[in-house]
């Protein structure tokens, strides 16, 4: 496994980096202390900024291949480490073992991503696209929540986009597989990347773009608006099948916990069900009545209605990762049933995106053959 | 509407009218659209609310975030917008989602979480404005709130650990940056010449982040060598904000050598 190896890699194992600078198990603490105990250790500091070098080669093999989802979310940097290991502005946090994610951030932007792309193009684009490339989901019929669906449809719209084949798999453990948590993920080659912006960046590495025809400003728009996708109608859906009572109750619970025998299906759906609770009160949904996430999705859907106007794609002629990411969601909520239909209803009220989804649906999974995925709650 | 709209904020420093960021946005907001704001700011009695800062209180009712507060002085009739297209306004939303995802994270680890920052400019400066014994807790709890919706948000579970994060929020704000300034370009305002909602959340999010002297200050110094985005808040601080400037930078100055024991050259924006 030592075929990545080249001088000042990242070390793949953290375990290994913080045992060998002698600060224990980080993980045995509580996570939200830490930040406050490494202010007393300044001592640790200067060693392990002298030793990043030294480490980097010595210990073993890159686990790049085993967790690229880390290597296209972080785009680990092997020379700007050895930039990185002599750089006055090295902090406390940055020194004490988190070098595959850390050190780019300090003071070289422009320089640092630079040598980043050309390392992961490098790794990623040494493959072609191959033939067997497989994308995880849920289990279709039984298992896979609104939010989940509408995120791997995204993925396989955006595939289809770029002409890449991809054969799409249904595991009741995807979610656990996932190196990022997250579905869907894809497994290609010998790597396995996990949600949309990674694989945008994977795919990118490997040569297709779908966005390389915008400027600068279109560019920052798509993104403005994806992430617009992202904190409305992700989030709304989120809401809708986690904190909404009766959706809850009725649909979600039972479907989370399906392929598992009892009582394990209960646990389970529990715990996802305070984790995604949690993060909402975090971003201050938590007090939000459903009135108020419909309103929101409405917003939403009117500030995208009113960006695609007439044009048939959202940047004029060509679709973009954008359209795969509207498509999902728009496709998905539209096509589920859930125990009211007023999120449809609201989406149904822009006759442009249902012009686009329909568009897209025919364009690139029907005429191919395939039958778009649709769930419906039984 | 000639009812008093009163809104209580968190005060202000180094040449800003308010070191918070949605306090700032309102402030912004009000001004650009000619809103008769009475600002009045939290300190250290117990008097004044620590709530959910920002608060807007009319006759009627209490408005708590940002985002509702600016409703509701639309629903009044003060509109920053009024002369935007419908996709302008719709670029508007896209654009404030894209910095609470991505330039939000790191302004509020720089602020409340990274140590250095934290216990020598952010801790001191809120204790300061809230009375004993809520000055030992509240800050805590801040800090340890904007931890949290720094690790829930772009954490993975089940371990939720900051280090990993931390390197990405960083980046990720970092872009964001690059792309603000993209999309400013070189005019004035983000549409056209005249101020809109946009603008007020660029301004709320860039200004403290520009002007408050942090020790570990790798996003700040980002920020600097964005010379449109700096250019901008200054012509906002210049254009809307002189004359209260004065009051504000004359009592912090001060207060500021007080507390640091240093002289800050960035002050005089007037």
């Amino acid at each position: 496994m030592a075929s990545g190896r080249e001088p000042g890699t990242p070390p793949p194992s953290r375990w290994a980096a913080t045992r060998r600078l002698g600060l224990g198990n980080p993980r045995a603490r509580g996570g939200a202390r830490r930040w406050r105990q490494r202010k007393r250790s300044p001592s640790t500091v200067s060693c392990a900024g002298s030793s990043w070098p030294g480490l980097a080669v010595t210990l073993g093999s890159s686990r790049l291949h085993r967790r690229p989802g880390g290597l296209c979310e972080s785009e680990p940097q092997p020379a700007p480490r050895l930039v990185a290991a002599g750089d006055a502005g090295v902090s406390e946090e940055d020194a004490e073992g988190r070098e595959e994610r850390k050190p780019r951030a300090r003071g070289r932007p422009a320089a640092m991503s630079l040598a980043a792309e050309a390392f992961v193009s490098q790794i990623a684009a040494t493959e072609p696209w191959p033939e067997n490339a497989t994308l995880y989901q849920q289990l279709k019929g039984e298992q896979i929540l609104l939010s989940d669906n509408a995120a791997s449809l995204a993925v396989q719209a955006f595939l289809q986009m770029c002409n890449l084949p991809i054969k799409v798999v249904c595991r009741a453990n995807a979610e656990y597989m996932s190196p990022s948590g997250k579905v869907p993920f894809i497994h290609v080659g010998n790597q396995v990347v996990s949600e949309l912006g990674p694989i945008v960046q994977f795919v990118k590495a490997k040569g297709h773009s779908l966005s390389d025809g915008l400027d600068e400003v279109q560019k920052a728009e798509m993104k403005a608006y994806m992430e617009l996708v992202n904190n409305m109608l992700l989030t709304a859906e989120l809401y809708l099948q986690w904190c909404d009572e009766a959706t809850v109750g009725e649909i979600t619970h039972a479907r989370y916990g399906s392929p598992y025998p009892w009582p394990l299906n209960h646990i389970l759906a529990y715990q996802k069900q305070w984790e995604v609770r949690r993060k909402m009160k975090a971003i201050g949904w938590g007090n939000k009545t459903l009135d108020q996430v419909l309103e929101d999705v409405d917003q939403c859907c009117q500030a995208l209605s009113q960006r695609l106007g007439t044009q048939p794609y959202f940047f004029n002629k060509q679709p973009t990762e954008l359209d795969a990411l509207v498509f999902g969601h728009l496709y998905t909520i539209l096509t589920t049933q859930l125990t009211n239909d007023e999120l449809s209803e609201k989406v149904k009220n822009y006759s442009n995106l249902l012009a686009f989804c329909r568009r897209i649906e025919q364009h690139y999974f029907e005429d191919r053959g395939k039958v778009s995925s649709s769930v419906k709650s039984s | 509407m000639a009812a008093p709209l009163e809104l209580s904020c968190w005060g202000g420093g180094w040449g800003l009218p308010s070191v918070h960021s949605e306090s700032l946005v309102v402030m912004a907001y009000a001004k650009f659209s000619g809103a008769p704001l009475k600002v009045k700011v939290i300190d250290n009695t117990w008097r004044g609310s620590r709530g959910d800062v920002p608060i807007l209180t009319t006759e009627d009712n209490i408005i708590s975030q940002p985002a509702k507060i600016l409703n509701f002085l639309r629903k009044q009739k003060y509109n920053a917008d009024y002369e935007l297209s419908a996709k302008q306004g719709a670029d508007t939303l896209a654009y404030i989602a894209l910095i609470e995802e991505k330039l939000l994270p790191a302004v509020l680890h720089t602020f409340w979480v990274e140590s250095d920052n934290y216990f020598s400019v952010t801790r001191p400066w809120f204790a300061s404005r809230i009375p004993f014994p809520l000055s030992l807790i509240l800050p805590g709890r801040m800090s340890k709130g904007a931890l949290n919706r720094i690790l829930l948000t772009r954490g993975e579970p089940p371990l939720y650990h900051l280090r990993e994060v931390e390197a990405q929020i960083y980046r990720d704000a970092k872009e964001c940056l690059n792309l603000l300034s993209n999309r400013l370009g070189t005019s004035q305002f983000f549409f056209g010449d005249t101020p809109s909602t946009l603008d007020a959340y660029v301004f709320g999010f860039l200004a403290p982040l520009y002007k408050v002297r942090f020790p570990k200050g790798q996003l700040q110094g980002h920020l600097q060598r964005l010379s449109n985005l700096c250019r901008f808040c200054d012509d906002i601080l210049h254009s809307y904000f002189r004359l209260s400037l004065g009051a504000f930078s004359c009592m912090n100055r001060n207060q500021q050598q007080i507390d640091l024991g240093e002289v800050h050259s960035h002050d005089s924006t007037t």
